[in-house]
């Protein structure tokens, strides 16, 4: 990995930035309305390199690891091109179109955070400043 | 010949005669198929000095060498000659399911001319081709006339047909096969009604076409369908349709509000979202002939003032349209707004469009009371947009009927004012996406396209999202993250407009072209047997886009045409793209230059078109 020392850090990287999502409730709202278990799989640079957001219901939760039941939506990638896509500097159209992200299940919802991923990227720079993990914005 | 069939039937309106003709091999090998093929027979063909609604104009639905496989995408067909809209050169496509019953009945394309003495349709089961009375259908809207067909000859027999505002000869009118897929753009449906021609039924008694490698094609066939359903934007249209990525246009800027005054309005990314149109109104979706992705909507709006019963739903740009664009984010008005278009056969972007600038015009006081029967044009009163000026617009009635059944670009030259907001290229009403936010390489293919603004001429609209690249060629080009910028615009442009001749000569439907480089090499070698490689084929598609160039060269237009108008230029007001400047003559002298275009003509160099085995075009024009 190029940007990240093991898997341990790159999740507890991720679940931190969906943690601080959690707190906007701009994104909240914008999950709830997509409505799904999504699991990141992040498992090509690491058996162990995963993470899954349950908006179900109204439901908020985020958890390291694959999610005990079955997802609407998996996402795979690469821990690193995670960090760059969660950083917005990696073009999830042109990734997927590439096949860097591979998607399957329902996107439609997805969809509809789009829009809010700069707004994520910001959120996502002061999550990595305050784990002190700040080298990591140099990309 | 494989593939095509070779054969096209000219169809004389005036007498009734009806020829079949074979076409040298070549023109295929040259210039494809659907809108290529088309041109290149208007080329040798067309009248350049006559109005596009007299009986001599030629009128040509051409298919693609596709039409008829079982692949998902690949059965649109192409309407080609001038555009009553334009005055120009223009085409237009349609999926359904036309295209392969035309085939499966031996053509590759109708030629109509002539002006029929009183309402008639054509009736063609394979080479028994009879022009029939249709006085009982004129003056029907395009739902009852289907219906009417389907039951006289049976449901599995295709339709093609025309509205009343088509018979009125409304410059924006549609043609529509089976009920629900339009030949929208440039109105074709008005040259229909110019020569009395009311509708086609078409049946062929097989359902069978020639491959020039049947067996490599078919073990191909299956690996290529999967691909096209499993790609991501495949599973997104199926469930929500067109408008599924709405809300994502929204925030980019891309979505065009009250005229294109505005790049945002925050609500309608709820309001108007493929997925709102999902839970509220769809019954069922549905698919052109042959293909797995079926991004095509049916619903019913159950109550309120814009309920409709259950039929074909509207597509992202319907919904925009009279949506944002005339200053309403009501899903159920644009619902029933899209199937009243289709009823009395009118263009959504066109009639939206132009009810967008009058509507501006009447705000800005342009447009009184006096010229608009006593009716006032307020944004977002979709009740008298729908119950008031569209029905006067399909009849030409009042003076309001009159002056917006020719567009908009005819209507403030009309009142002789308003121009700078009129939203066109080249006379077409542009589609709706905003350049200013969804690209600026979109703004140049809007202003080179030779029908006029167009997103579906080219695949810029996805190479600036970062969806279309072709490594084959080195074109890696990315821009997903900056479309709002000119850098590397042109080049990118070079590259769509050949791509976006390929996709529209093939007939091939852009939500399924997930092709590289060797998918078109293996279906334009496997099912036509072209025997190309990758220079052939990309000089056939510039070929294509070269002569569309010099048939409007012929028509008058030069290189102050290839524009775009203030009011598309002007930096947008709010939005994502706020602020920005485009620098579009600095793109369009590079993209000329680039394609070796004379900078005064706007047509490709002599020397240039000598290159592309077009002398005894270039004789013509230079
Ligand atoms: S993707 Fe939609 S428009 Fe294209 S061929 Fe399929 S059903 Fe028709």
């Amino acid at each position: 990995m190029k940007y990240w020392k093991d898997e341990a850090e790159a999740v507890k990287a991720f679940v931190s930035l969906w943690e601080a999502c959690g707190k906007d409730q701009e994104l909240i709202d914008g999950m709830k309305k997509v409505n799904q278990l999504i699991w990141f799989d992040y498992t090509e640079s690491g058996p162990n390199c995963s993470f899954n957001v349950d908006s179900r219901d109204g439901k908020f939760i985020v958890a390291g690891g694959k999610p005990a039941g079955e997802p609407n939506l998996i996402m795979s990638l690469t821990a690193d091109n995670a960090h760059l896509s969660w950083a917005n500097k990696l073009n999830p159209v042109m990734a997927i179109t590439r096949g860097q992200i591979k998607v399957k299940g329902s996107a439609t919802g997805l969809l509809k955070l789009a829009p809010k991923l700069k707004k994520v990227a910001l959120i996502y720079e002061q999550v990595l400043k305050d784990l002190g993990m700040e080298d990591k914005l140099k990309m | 010949m494989k593939g095509n069939t070779g054969k096209v039937v000219n169809i004389d309106m005036t007498n009734g005669s009806v020829r079949i003709e074979t076409l040298p091999e070549e023109y295929y090998k040259q210039y494809i198929g659907g809108s290529g093929l088309a041109a290149k027979i208007f080329w040798e063909r067309g009248r350049f000095d006559i109005d596009p609604l007299a009986p001599e104009a030629m009128l040509i639905f051409m298919n693609g060498p596709f039409a008829g496989l079982k692949v998902s995408g690949a059965s649109r067909n192409s309407v080609a000659g001038c555009s009553p809209l334009t005055g120009h050169w223009g085409d237009s496509s349609s999926g359904g399911y036309f295209a392969p019953e035309l085939r499966y009945a031996g053509y590759d394309g109708l030629i109509i001319t002539g002006k029929a003495s009183k309402p008639s349709y054509l009736l063609i089961k394979d080479d028994a081709i009879q022009i029939l009375d249709a006085c009982e259908y004129w003056g029907k809207g395009t739902e009852e006339v289907t219906t009417a067909l389907k039951i006289k000859y049976g449901k599995d027999h295709r339709t093609l047909t025309i509205g009343p505002a088509a018979e009125n000869l409304v410059k924006y009118t549609i043609i529509l096969n089976d009920g629900h897929h339009a030949t929208g753009r440039a109105g074709f449906g008005a040259i229909m009604g110019s020569k009395n021609l009311k509708a086609i039924v078409i049946k062929a008694s097989k359902k069978d076409m020639a491959y020039a490698d049947k067996e490599h094609f078919e073990t191909y066939r299956k690996e290529l369908n999967s691909r096209i359903v499993e790609a991501l934007p495949a599973s997104v249209l199926h469930e929500d349709g067109t408008a599924a990525n709405l809300g994502g246009g929204v925030a980019s800027g891309d979505v065009p509000v009250k005229n294109w005054q505005s790049n945002f309005w925050e609500e309608s990314s709820d309001a108007l979202a493929g997925s709102t149109l999902s839970e509220l109104y769809l019954t069922k979706r549905t698919a052109c002939a042959f293909c797995g992705i079926a991004c095509k909507r049916v619903v019913e709006v159950k109550e309120g003032p814009f309920a409709i019963p259950e039929g074909p739903g509207p597509e992202y740009e319907t919904m925009v349209a009279f949506g944002t664009l005339i200053g309403s984010i009501d899903l159920a008005a644009t619902c029933k707004a899209g199937r009243v278009c289709n009823e009395l056969g009118m263009d959504t972007i066109s009639a939206g469009g132009t009810i967008a600038w009058a509507m501006e015009a009447f705000e800005k006081g342009d447009l009184t009371l006096a010229d608009t029967d006593g009716i006032a044009l307020k944004w977002g009163d979709l009740e008298t947009v729908i119950n008031v000026i569209l029905p006067k617009i399909a009849k030409r009635e009042g003076k309001l009927g009159q002056l917006l059944a020719d567009g908009s670009v005819a209507a403030a030259k009309k009142i002789g004012k308003g121009l700078e907001y009129t939203v066109h290229s080249k006379g077409l009403e542009a589609p709706m996406h905003d350049p200013r936010g969804g690209g600026h390489g979109l703004a140049l293919t809007y202003a080179m396209s030779p029908r006029g603004a167009c997103h579906v001429a080219d695949p810029m609209l996805f190479i600036e999202m970062g969806a279309r690249y072709y490594p084959e060629i080195g074109f890696d080009y990315i821009t997903g993250n900056d479309p709002q910028s000119d850098e590397n615009k042109p080049e990118a442009t070079v590259v769509a407009v050949t791509f976006g001749a390929l996709e529209n000569c093939a007939c091939w439907c852009q939500f399924a072209d997930v092709l590289t480089i060797p998918d078109w090499l293996n279906l334009f070698n496997d099912v036509a047997g072209y025997d190309w490689n990758t220079e052939k084929m990309l000089m056939a598609g510039r070929r294509v886009f070269y002569l569309k160039r010099l048939i409007n060269y012929r028509y008058g237009l030069t290189a102050k045409d290839d524009s775009l108008t203030p009011r598309m230029l002007e930096p947008a007001r709010d939005g994502a793209p706020e602020g920005i400047v485009m620098n579009f003559e600095g793109m369009k002298s590079r993209f000329y230059g680039l394609m070796g275009f004379d900078p005064i003509k706007a047509i490709p160099t002599k020397e240039k078109l000598l290159e592309y085995g077009m002398a005894e075009e270039a004789k013509k024009v230079w």
